[in-house]
């Protein structure tokens, strides 16, 4: 294969919105790929038989499947933006969310306090250990993302603070 | 008993323990990386728990995080693997006192055979031949010439902290000697945090030949055989075959009983390996890796046994499985690492895989965590895969893994298949007469 009927196959794999096109010739292989097509536009109407579903008060309503559905799964559904504008503290380390030095004191932190650079926001446990995570930014927390004693991964979400 | 394992590790190693407590029913906990939040071990393992960032020592390196996963997952043991924490005794030591099974050997037995001056000296008062050379680490450049001269020249310079062929120095004469002594000393310094340093003879056309043990908490020591792995690039491997083309009945039987007096000799358990340099029908002791090895695939193969679960019942208090008595490896097992780097320059090529196919047929086992689309992170190790083959005999092995190796299509990022491929064809590795030099003079 030369140069040139190279350059016309890309242009045929443009042209007609090919997804890939793999051609293997005389010990050579050559796998072009397209920009693929958009996914075919949802309209929607009626709505759709009730199906059961998990609640999944983020998600636009799914499609049900159309018979001729491409075989790979659809797209995520966009989730929706409510975080937009706030500041999200995550973990940073693996252990156990706790959101009082002990648990007989009143918690560290609610939705609605204001806190200040520096201010303990919680306790997470690991080997033993009670590390106090401070707060980065002033802000108003408005969310608290784990349940007090739950186990949390390290980058996991804990706070959402309007700033 | 142990119900549910967490696994230190990532990558195939994490993967092929996974496959073990599959076949067991016991319960898997996967540690990651943000790096590593696609990798194979995650999805098949029951649980997974990101620890830290994509850079080690935040992440596999961090004893902490790694403990504090097994807690909140309520895992009862710790797999650690290859690499990363597996020959950290600190580690070892905490994770009992945490009341994790470690499955591993003791972390006295991984401190004493961590350090190379000690192992040395370990495997001399056990009667195990060793290279001739200084009695510990050499303080003094003068040392240093007294126990040369005493032991003739070519020598090495060893760190004795080191390991993966870093601060090493071989020495043709005392000037050499004189350049290199202080040098050696500050490379070990800088890479292992200790600057000493030991002196031994430098063979010039050895083999690597290693020998599989595996002890039990009933006292019971085996040795499985030995696994060549001659054919290496800096001091990192790229071959492993088994049994060696070099060895005959008597030797084995010399190497297994040396290998099993040392480890006699600390009361090892679990599985380890005694690496052993080989020249002129003669075999000198020169470490112990207190974990299981990358090439460990090779030893299953011709012995029919699996050694990842073997390490999971004998952590577990259990007897050693192997039959009594004598018993031989079965066929010819050759390994072949596939890296992700270039096969010319070793430059790692980290990258996405974009076309991922294994090979399959008669004799062959890839043990892999890479995949179509999978994203080889910079991070890490540059492995992706290894491909195992098995023949009644050498030729046999060889053949397949020729054909194995046609047939096994990665593209995307440059791998080492290529060479493989070149050294399947070359004479000389086709006759079994080479020595850890081999690649030194092979050209392609």
């Amino acid at each position: 294969m030369n140069l040139k009927e190279i350059l016309e196959l890309i242009d045929k794999v443009a042209e007609r919105g090919i997804a890939a096109v793999e051609v293997e010739q005389a010990g050579t292989r050559l796998r072009i790929e397209g920009k693929l097509a958009p996914p075919p536009q949802v309209i929607h109407t009626a709505p759709a038989a009730p199906l059961a579903m998990p609640a999944m008060p983020a998600m636009p309503l799914a499609m049900p499947a159309p018979p001729a559905a491409p075989p790979e799964a659809p797209a995520p559904a966009p989730e929706v933006d409510s975080e937009a504008g706030l500041h999200i503290i995550t973990s940073p380390i693996v252990g156990t969310f706790y959101r009082s030095p002990n648990p007989e004191s009143e918690p560290y932190m609610s939705v609605g306090d204001h806190v200040s650079k520096g201010k303990v926001l919680c306790i997470i446990e690991a080997m033993k250990l009670m590390n106090e995570i401070e707060s980065d930014v002033d802000g108003t927390v408005v969310k608290i993302y784990p349940q007090n004693g739950q186990p949390v991964e390290y980058g996991e979400k804990l706070f959402a603070v309007r700033l | 008993m142990i119900s549910k394992i967490l696994i230190a590790n990532r990558g195939e190693i994490a993967l092929r323990v996974i496959l073990a407590c599959k076949e067991m029913g016991i319960k898997t906990v996967a540690v990651h990386s943000e790096a590593d939040r696609d990798a194979l071990h995650v999805r098949y393992a029951d649980e997974d728990v990101c620890i830290g960032p994509a850079v080690s020592r935040q992440s596999y390196l961090s004893i902490s995080s790694i403990i504090a996963a097994a807690e909140i997952t309520g895992a009862d043991a710790i797999h650690p693997g290859y690499g990363f924490l597996a020959e950290n005794a600190h580690f070892a030591e905490i994770a009992g006192e945490c009341r994790l099974t470690f499955i591993g050997p003791t972390p006295e037995a991984i401190r004493l055979m961590g350090n190379k001056a000690q192992a040395r000296e370990t495997a001399k008062n056990a009667g195990v031949p060793i290279l001739p050379g200084s009695d510990g680490p050499v303080k003094t450049f003068t040392d240093a010439q007294d126990v040369a001269r005493e032991i003739g020249f070519p020598v090495i310079l060893k760190a004795s902290a080191g390991g993966g062929g870093r601060g090493m120095r071989i020495c043709g004469n005392e000037s050499d000697l004189q350049s290199a002594f202080e040098a050696a000393r500050s490379e070990a310094e800088r890479a292992f945090g200790s600057a000493d340093v030991y002196i031994e003879k430098y063979l010039e056309h050895p083999r690597h030949i290693e020998i599989q043990v595996f002890g039990d908490t009933h006292g019971r020591i085996v040795a499985l055989g030995e696994r060549d792995c001659s054919i290496q690039r800096r001091h990192q491997k790229l071959i492993e075959e088994s049994p060696s083309p070099a060895m005959t009945p008597e030797i084995r039987a010399q190497m297994n009983e040396a290998a099993v007096k040392l480890c006699a000799a600390v009361s090892y358990v679990n599985a380890g390996t005694i690496e052993f340099l080989f020249q002129d029908g003669r075999f000198y002791f020169m470490e112990m890796n207190t974990r299981i090895q990358v090439e460990h695939a090779v030893t299953e193969e011709v012995t029919g046994i699996d050694l990842v679960k073997e390490q999971i019942r004998v952590a577990s208090g259990e007897p050693l499985s192997v039959p009594h008595g004598d018993f031989r490896l079965r066929g010819h097992a050759i390994e072949f690492r596939i890296n992700a780097e270039d096969p010319r320059t070793f430059a790692p090529n980290p990258g996405k895989i974009r076309e991922f196919h294994c090979p399959g047929g008669p004799g062959v086992r890839v043990d892999t965590a890479a995949y179509r689309d999978y994203v080889v992170p910079p991070h890490y190790d540059s492995l992706i895969a290894k491909l195992v083959v098995r023949g009644k005999d050498r030729a046999e092995a060889i053949a397949r893994g020729r054909r194995a190796l046609e047939l096994f299509i990665i593209e995307g990022v440059k791998t080492s298949i290529p060479l493989h491929r070149a050294i399947c064809d070359d004479p000389r590795f086709v006759s079994g007469d080479f020595s850890t030099r081999f690649m030194e003079s092979f050209s392609w």
